[in-house]
């Protein structure tokens, strides 16, 4: 039989597929990026009560503060910057600090080290912030914390770059991926492993994370192989063939990737009936959404044990309550997840420190409340978070253990220490024990 | 003895990652095939080949888990979706860019590339998203380790459109048609060959291909736009090995391009370089072809 190609029955095809396209892309465009829970879930029926919580409208000139976060193709931290943000509404719309409005003038940035630079120049020249609450970045740290120190801002952040951790004037209420891997190697460890094998973005500062958990593996006793793979992963079969294969049935593999990765690697290894092939699945704190439980089956229930920095996003406690409720209210498009419930906390932080402060909120006097914070509680960290003076800040070190269970993330284990054999955290607990006040002793 | 510094792993260890990397090579040679009817028929190297298809797997899972649309008519719209863009492309920019260098038209399809990609960070920015076929279950075992049904479907729409097409275009008008064209255009629009509409329908049937790579990619690899996108590099390099000329060496060089990276992946001294394979495998490919050939110098000449 032959083709007959009329050239009026292509342009119909054509025309028809033309508009199935456009009908696509339109269906595309409306549906928007719903795919978490949205600042749904358990919410209160009163409006939510933040800072003064006295329920009057704050007026007058505004308190502002900056955020910078890393938004581009592939990573897009700023619904961070907008949890800080919608808490700050909340408190605008409970009195705010001392009737003043607070402001958050959110810059974004695409991992250059000069855009970064200037925009914590022009955060604090140009838009004279009193301080920075809410810095989401890849690399921001590494660019700004000389700034910083020179211009004496106490940052709160959640970051990744070893700087955030690791230098006098930034503080984040995250602990990055070094110490969440730290956590979820030694879950692993307890789950019964051998030998674990690690597995991570093979990007810069890798070297920086693997020294932790390779240390803590060691400590234990236990074998440990380090290794890191490009992304975006492309042959995520291969890639969870390999890892199961070399930890073996009595090992354990443990991943720091990013959500979309971690989870083709799990998927993979679910797909081909290997995920119970080892004695348990670890990943740091990114894998710690409702998503990746809602993508796995039960082959990973209480087998992918997963290190939790924060709570999870249902949890009963009144901080929990205030963040589904702030949410909800001011930025109901932004999902409940770890990255907003850093910037719930953030905000919270920022501002018990102004309220704290006795006169006028300025940039010295906020910037040494910040760093008078101690013992500041929430029920979305394990344990109380601090600034304080210190050549070095990791002030959340104390982590839960979440698994998959029936679509969801739950607890798997209360909070325990990320253990000290990392130097890090020795170093941090050495801290924390000459000033117990710190965290409340 | 070159391959003493390396802990090699046992046969049977190897033997999974020998179904993995067939899976991925038979998508690989989907779309090294739509790229070379496409090449011989218009002279244009679609660079944005994986982009379509990780645009149509992005809708398809918009449609499946936002619009509630079955899922069959999702993954049709998905494939609709590659036709349907290539298509239009084709119809938009084949003529006006007829006449060029391959270089510009080539180019330029890196345009539609970006564009696409800058869409799809737009509209779905990069949460963990997934998109599991209903034929994503066990089909048999290989070694310790199960291979699906979407696996094996890769590898046998691998083989089906890489010989389909061979007799397509041996066997009817259209694919005469196509092959007067990748002879000589101009030869060929002096005879009588349609070429606007030859050329429309080689546009369609390899964004069709796109669509359908784009699904099974999603599936075998993740949903993930970036991932998608320049997965189309081992398809290229495939279509490179093969000059962008034969089917059957696409084919074959697809399935080397899939095997060797999988096969590489246990080795943990090398396995962070498997992702160099399609570009050494070429480079090889393309340095044994041309052993032959003579350089000549401009001046030198006797």
């Amino acid at each position: 039989m032959r083709m007959n190609p009329g050239w009026k029955g292509v342009r119909r095809v054509g025309l028809l597929l033309a508009t199935a396209a456009a009908l696509s892309i339109l269906v595309a465009a409306c549906g928007g990026d719903d795919d978490d829970d949205g600042g749904g879930g358990d919410v209160s029926a009163e409006a939510p009560k933040c800072g003064a919580g006295n329920g009057q409208k704050a007026s007058g000139p505004p308190i502002n503060f900056g955020a910078i976060n890393t938004k581009q193709p592939g990573t897009d931290f700023s619904e961070g910057g907008r949890a800080v943000k919608a808490y700050f509404d909340c408190v605008n719309d409970n009195g705010g600090i001392n009737g003043r409005p607070v402001e958050l003038v959110l810059e974004t940035e695409q991992t250059d080290p000069g855009q970064i630079a200037n925009a914590a120049t022009k955060l604090a020249q140009s838009d004279e912030v009193v301080g920075f609450a809410g810095n989401f970045s890849i690399i921001e740290g590494a660019v700004n914390h000389t700034f910083y120190e020179e211009n004496g801002f106490n940052v709160l952040c959640a970051g990744i770059a070893p700087e955030a951790y690791s230098t006098p004037n930034m503080a984040c209420v995250n602990m990055g991926p070094r110490y969440s891997s730290d956590g979820a190697v030694q879950a692993v460890i307890r789950a019964g492993a051998e030998k674990i094998v690690f597995d991570q973005s093979n990007v810069p500062g890798t070297d920086y994370i693997e020294a932790g958990v390779r240390a803590v593996a060691e400590a234990e006793g236990v074998e440990f192989q380090g290794n890191a793979d490009n992304v975006p992963i492309q042959d995520a079969n291969s890639v969870a063939l390999k890892l199961v294969q070399a930890a073996g049935e009595n090992g354990g593999v443990v991943l720091n990737f990013t959500p979309p990765e971690a989870l083709k690697i799990l998927q993979a290894a679910q797909q081909q009936g290997i995920a119970q092939q080892v004695k348990a699945w670890g990943c740091s704190t990114p894998c710690n959404t409702d998503f990746v439980a809602e993508a796995l089956d039960q082959s990973f229930d209480d087998v992918l044990l997963v290190n939790a920095e924060l709570n999870v996003t249902d949890a009963d406690d009144e901080d929990s309550q205030l963040y589904r409720d702030v949410m909800a209210k001011y930025a109901p498009d932004d999902p409940l997840g770890s990255f907003t419930q850093m910037g719930f906390v953030i905000g919270q932080i920022a501002t018990e420190a102004m309220l704290n402060i006795d006169g006028e909120v300025t940039k010295e006097s906020y910037n040494e409340a910040v760093q008078n914070i101690k013992n500041f509680r929430t029920g979305i960290l394990c344990a109380p978070w601090y600034f304080g003076e210190a050549p070095l800040h990791i002030p959340n070190n104390i982590d839960w253990t979440t698994t998959p269970q029936g679509g969801t993330m739950v607890i798997k284990e209360d909070c325990f220490e990320i253990s000290d054999a990392d130097p890090d955290i020795a170093q941090v607990r050495q801290i924390e024990a000459q000033d117990p006040s710190l965290i409340g002793g | 003895m070159i391959l003493g510094f390396l802990d090699l792993p046992s046969w049977e260890q190897f033997q999974p990652f020998l179904a993995t990397g067939l899976a991925l090579g038979g998508v690989y040679a989907l779309s090294g095939v739509g790229m070379v009817v496409l090449y011989q028929t218009t002279g244009v190297l679609n660079l944005a080949f994986g982009a379509i298809g990780a645009m149509g797997a992005l809708i398809a899972w918009e449609l499946v888990n936002n619009a509630g649309v079955p899922e069959g008519f999702a993954y049709l719209a998905c494939v609709l979706f590659g036709g349907a863009v290539t298509l239009l492309y084709g119809i938009v920019f084949g003529g006006p860019l007829a006449g060029r260098d391959p270089l510009v038209k080539a180019t330029a399809t890196l345009g539609l590339l970006l564009i696409l990609l800058g869409a799809m960070s737009w509209i779905w920015s990069d949460k963990a998203r997934s998109l599991t076929l209903p034929t994503s279950t066990p089909a048999f075992d290989v070694g310790q380790v199960t291979v699906n049904w979407t696996q094996v479907i890769a590898l046998g729409l691998g083989v089906a459109v890489t010989f389909g097409t061979l007799a397509f275009l041996r066997f009817t008008n259209l694919g005469t048609a196509m092959r007067a064209l990748a002879n000589d255009r101009e030869i060929a629009a002096t005879l009588g060959v349609p070429v606007r509409r030859v050329e429309a329908q080689a546009w369609l049937v390899s964004g069709l291909l796109s669509g359908a790579a784009g699904l099974l990619l999603s599936n075998l690899v993740g949903l993930d736009a970036a991932t998608l996108t320049f997965l189309v590099i081992s398809s290229l390099s495939a279509a490179l090995i093969a000059r962008l000329r034969s089917l059957p060496v696409t084919f074959f060089a697809a399935l080397v391009v899939g095997v060797v990276t999988a096969l590489i992946t246990p080795i943990f001294e090398i396995s962070e370089y498997r992702q160099m394979t399609p570009f050494v495998l070429a480079v090889i490919a393309l340095l044994w072809l041309s052993r032959r050939r003579q350089v000549t110098i401009p001046g030198t000449a006797g």
